[in-house]
C-alpha cells in the first residue's frame, strides 16, 4: 500500500477538481493533463491496496492490521455519550470498487481528451468529472454510513450537473422530448426520492445502535435484535434499500436513467460503468455480509425480516432486469438502448445479491450468489464502458445518436465496429467473453440454490438482451448508409488514438476478463472469513482452468446456447441480413403494434409519474396560488405584517444617539441577567 | 486594591465617558473620538482582567490580543474617517442629526 492510499484515492481527484478553475488561467494543456493525471493517481492508489488485501493484512508504521482494516482519524461529530468518527475502510469490497472506479474512470478521462476537445466550457467538464470520481471513491472507501452518505450525495450532485452539462439546451443535444437541463433535474429529483429513505434508515440505525460504522454494526448486532423486537427491522432495511433503488435505477425509480443520456457520452459511460449507478449495488453488497452476521447470531428472531428484505431485493432486481430489457428492444436511440441494458444488468446484480441473502442458511450458496453478483459488476463495468465509448465514436462520426440516422457504418468505421462487436458479445453473454462467465455464474448460482423462478425470469431477460444487442449492432453497422445533411462522407472515419486506445484496452478486458475472476474470489476471501465462512465453503481456491472447465462442462452451457440462439436468430433476420421487414411486421399485426407501443412508451410508467407527480404538483401549486395566496391567507398576512411594521417603525428614529442608548440598555440588561442567574 | 481592579475601574470610567460622548455630541468626528475612547477602555479592562487571573504571573496571550485589537482599531478609525470625509463632501455637514435619509 502506498502511504495514505485509502485517503488519497479519493482526496486527489477531489482536490484536483477544485484546482481546475485556477489551472485554466495558467495553461489549457496543463489543466487537461492534471485532470487525467488525477484520475490516474486515484487508480494507482487503488491498485496499490490490492496486494495488502490479498495478503490479508496491512502494515502501517510497523503495526500490522488485519483486513478489514478500519482507519479512523478522530471523532467528527461529538455528542454527550456518543460520537461519530470519520475514517476509511480497507476491505475487499472497498478496494475492489475503488479499482473499478479508478481504472475505468481513468480510461474514460483519456478518451475525453479527444472527445470533448474544443468544447467551450471544458473546465467545468473536467472539474465535475474529477469531482464525480473523487466522490465515488469517498463513497466506496468510507467506513461508516454517514461518510458514505456524503460521497453518495456528491455523486448525486455531479451526475445532475453532468447530465445537464449542455444547460443551454441547444436543439442538437436533445434526446427525446426533454431538454438536457430538464433531464439533469429529473435525475436529481428521482434519486432524491430514494435518498430520503436511505437517510431515514441511517438515522434509525444510529439511534438504535449508537454507531453507523460498518465494522461496529457487524461486531455488535444487538441493534438488529432491538429493531426486530420492536418490529422495525424490515421497515429500516427496506427504507435503506430505497437509496439503492434510486441510485441504481431499479424499478420503480428507474425512470431517470434513460434521460441521463442527455449529457456527453463520456459522462454516460462514467455514470453507467463506474460511478453513480454502481453505488446502489455497492451499498447492498456492503450491508449483506453485515446482515449475514446478524442472521448467524440472532437466527429465528431476525429471519422473517431478512427474508422479506432479500426477497424484495431479488425480485425487484429480476423484475427490473426484465422490464428494462423489454424497453431496450424498441428504443430508438443508440445511447438509450445502452441505458436500458445498464438498468437490466444492474437488476442482475441486485438479483444475485438478493439471492445470496435468501440462501444465508447455506453459506456455500451465499458465497456463490454473492460472488456472482460481484463478478457481474466487474465485467459489466468493463463492457459497458466499452459500449458507451464505442457509441461515442459512432456519434462522433455521424453527429447523431438516433438509430434512424445510423446504418451501414461497418465499412467506414471498421475499428469501432470491432470493439462494439466485442462489447455486445460480452453483454449478450457469448462465450468466452467476460459477460458469459459472470452471467452464467449468476444463473448457475440461482439454480443451484433453488431460486428457480428468479433464474427463469433472468434467463428470459437474457434472450431479450441478446436480441437488443444484435438489433443495435445491425441498425448501426449493417443495412444501407444514411447520409444526412451537414455530415458528408469525409467525417465518417474511426476516431484518433486518444479515443481508440481506451477502446482497445477495454475490448481486451472484455475478451480476457475471465483471467482475473479467480483472483477476485481470492480477493474476497477476507470478507467471508470475517463473517465466519471459512475455507472449503467458498470458491477461493478455484483456478482459472477449473473455472473455465466448470463453466463449459456444466449443463448450463446448453441453456446459454439456447438463449443466444433464441435471441440472435430473430435479430439476425430482421436487422443484420434484413430478410424480414420488421417495420411491415409490426405494422401488419395489431397485437404487435399495441405491444410495440406499450414498450416504446416504457410501459407508461414514466408518463404516469409525470401525470401524478409533475402535473399533480403543478396543479397543487396553482391551487395554492389562486385560493390561498391571492384570496385567502395571503392578503391577510400582508396586512398583518404591514400593521406590525407600522408599530415597530417608531423605534427607528434615525438618531445615532438613540441607537447608542439602546445598545447600552441592552448591555445592561445582559449584565443584569447574568447577575440574576 | 490590586492594580488589576484599579485598571478595571479606569476602564469603566473610560467606557462611560465614551458612551456619554457618543450620546451627547452631534459632530461625527467627536463621535468617532468617543468610539476610540470606548475601545481603549475595553483594552485596558482586558489587561486588568488578565492580571487578576494569576497574581505575579504575566500571561502573554491577553497582551497579544490587545495589541491585535489596537491594530484593528487603527483600521477601523481609518475607515470611519474615510466615511466621514465622503459624508462631508456629499452633504456639507458632519451633524449626524441631518443624516437620517433612511428613516421614513
Amino acid at each position: 500500500m502506498l502511504p495514505y492510499a485509502p485517503w488519497l484515492v479519493w482526496a486527489v481527484p477531489l482536490v484536483a477538481a477544485f484546482l481546475h478553475p485556477v489551472l485554466e488561467r495558467i495553461s489549457h494543456r496543463l489543466r487537461d493533463f492534471i485532470a487525467v493525471f488525477a484520475s490516474f493517481l486515484s487508480a494507482v492508489f487503488a491498485a496499490s491496496m490490492i496486494p495488502d488485501v490479498l495478503r490479508g493484512y496491512v502494515v502501517v508504521d510497523g503495526v500490522r492490521i488485519e483486513i478489514p482494516a478500519d482507519f479512523r482519524v478522530a471523532d467528527w461529530i461529538v455528542m454527550p455519550g456518543r460520537s461519530i468518527s470519520v475514517g476509511v475502510l480497507v476491505d475487499p469490497l472497498s478496494v475492489f470498487m475503488a479499482n473499478v472506479v479508478g481504472w475505468i474512470g481513468f480510461l474514460i478521462m483519456v478518451y475525453s481528451v479527444e472527445f470533448m476537445h474544443g468544447d467551450e466550457s471544458i473546465t467545468r467538464y473536467w472539474m465535475l468529472m474529477d469531482f464525480f470520481i473523487g466522490s465515488m471513491q469517498l463513497l466506496v472507501m468510507a467506513d461508516n454510513l454517514l461518510v458514505m452518505f456524503f460521497g453518495w450525495e456528491g455523486v448525486g450532485f455531479a451526475s445532475y450537473a453532468l447530465i445537464g452539462y449542455y444547460y443551454k439546451d441547444e436543439e442538437k443535444y436533445w434526446i427525446g422530448p426533454y431538454p438536457p437541463s430538464h433531464c439533469g433535474m429529473k435525475a436529481f429529483v428521482v434519486t432524491r426520492a430514494g435518498d430520503i429513505g436511505l437517510l431515514a434508515s441511517i438515522v434509525i440505525i444510529y439511534l438504535t445502535a449508537g454507531t453507523v460504522n460498518f465494522l461496529d454494526l457487524a461486531h455488535d448486532v444487538s441493534w438488529a435484535a432491538d429493531l426486530a423486537r420492536s418490529g422495525l427491522l424490515t421497515a429500516t432495511l427496506l427504507l435503506m434499500f430505497l437509496g439503492p433503488i434510486g441510485k441504481s435505477a431499479q424499478f420503480p425509480l428507474h425512470v431517470w436513467l434513460p434521460e441521463a443520456m442527455a449529457g456527453p457520452t463520456t459522462v454516460s459511460a462514467l455514470i453507467h460503468a463506474a460511478t453513480m449507478v454502481k453505488a446502489g449495488v455497492y451499498l447492498v453488497a456492503r450491508i449483506t455480509p453485515i446482515l449475514f452476521v446478524v442472521y448467524s447470531r440472532l437466527g429465528e428472531l431476525v429471519e422473517p425480516s431478512l427474508h422479506t428484505f432479500f426477497l424484495t431485493v431479488a425480485w425487484i432486481g429480476a423484475f427490473t432486469a426484465f422490464l428494462a430489457a423489454s424497453m431496450g428492444m424498441v428504443a430508438d436511440q443508440i445511447k438509450k438502448v445502452l441505458a436500458y441494458s445498464t438498468i437490466s444488468q444492474l437488476g442482475y446484480m441486485m438479483a444475485a445479491i438478493g439471492g445470496a441473502g435468501l440462501s444465508m442458511h447455506e453459506p456455500h450458496f451465499f458465497v456463490e450468489n454473492y460472488m456472482a453478483g460481484i463478478m457481474h459488476l466487474y465485467s459489466h463495468a468493463v463492457f459497458k464502458a466499452l459500449l458507451f465509448l464505442a457509441a461515442g465514436s459512432v456519434g462522433h462520426a455521424i453527429g447523431s445518436y438516433m438509430l434512424k440516422d445510423a446504418g451501414g457504418l461497418k465499412k467506414y468505421l471498421p475499428r469501432t465496429y470491432f470493439v462494439m462487436l466485442v462489447g455486445l458479445l460480452a453483454l449478450s453473454g457469448v462465450p468466452p467473453f467476460n459477460g458469459f462467465f459472470s452471467k452464467d455464474s449468476i444463473l448457475h448460482a440461482m439454480l443451484a440454490s433453488g431460486h428457480t423462478w428468479l433464474m427463469a425470469l433472468l434467463a428470459v431477460t437474457a434472450v431479450m438482451t441478446v436480441f437488443y444487442s444484435f438489433r443495435l449492432l445491425g441498425l448501426i453497422f449493417f443495412g444501407e448508409l444514411k447520409v444526412h445533411h451537414g455530415h458528408g462522407h469525409e467525417h465518417l472515419h474511426d476516431p484518433g488514438p486518444y479515443m481508440m486506445y481506451p477502446l482497445y484496452i477495454l475490448a481486451a478486458g472484455s475478451i480476457c476478463g475471465v483471467v482475473l475472476m479467480p483472483s477476485l474470489h481470492r480477493l474476497f476471501e477476507p470478507t467471508f472469513h470475517a463473517i465466519g465462512i471459512h475455507h472449503g465453503h467458498g470458491q477461493a481456491g478455484v483456478t482459472l482452468a477449473e473455472m473455465v472447465v466448470s463453466a463449459f462442462a456444466s449443463p448450463m452451457i446448453g441453456l446459454t446456447a439456447a438463449i443466444i440462439v433464441a435471441g440472435l436468430y430473430p435479430a439476425y433476420k430482421m436487422y443484420i441480413s434484413y430478410e424480414v421487414d420488421y417495420e411491415a411486421l409490426v405494422e401488419r399485426s395489431p397485437v404487435l403494434r399495441a405491444f410495440w407501443r406499450f414498450l416504446y412508451n416504457r410501459w407508461y410508467i414514466n408518463a404516469a409519474y409525470y401525470k401524478v407527480f409533475v402535473d399533480g404538483f403543478l396543479a397543487l401549486s396553482e391551487g395554492i396560488f389562486r385560493y390561498i395566496e391571492c384570496n385567502g391567507a395571503g392578503p391577510f398576512l400582508q396586512r398583518l405584517y404591514a400593521a406590525f411594521c407600522d408599530a415597530v417603525r417608531r423605534v427607528q428614529t434615525g438618531y445615532l444617539r438613540v441607537n447608542v442608548i439602546y445598545i447600552v440598555a441592552g448591555l445592561l440588561m445582559l449584565v443584569l441577567l447574568t447577575m440574576l442567574a | 486594591m490590586s492594580i488589576g481592579y484599579s485598571m478595571m475601574l479606569t476602564a469603566l470610567a473610560l467606557v462611560l465617558i465614551g458612551v456619554y460622548i457618543m450620546v451627547a455630541k452631534r459632530n461625527l468626528i467627536r463621535i468617532l473620538i468617543g468610539l476610540e475612547i470606548i475601545a481603549t477602555g475595553v483594552n485596558i479592562n482586558f489587561i486588568g482582567l488578565s492580571l487578576l487571573k494569576a497574581p505575579g504571573l504575566l500571561d502573554p496571550l491577553p497582551h497579544a490580543i490587545v495589541i491585535t485589537a489596537i491594530l484593528l482599531d487603527g483600521a477601523l478609525i481609518g475607515i470611519g474617517l474615510a466615511i466621514t470625509l465622503v459624508i462631508f463632501r456629499k452633504y456639507g455637514t458632519l451633524d449626524v442629526d441631518f443624516l437620517r435619509r433612511l428613516r421614513w
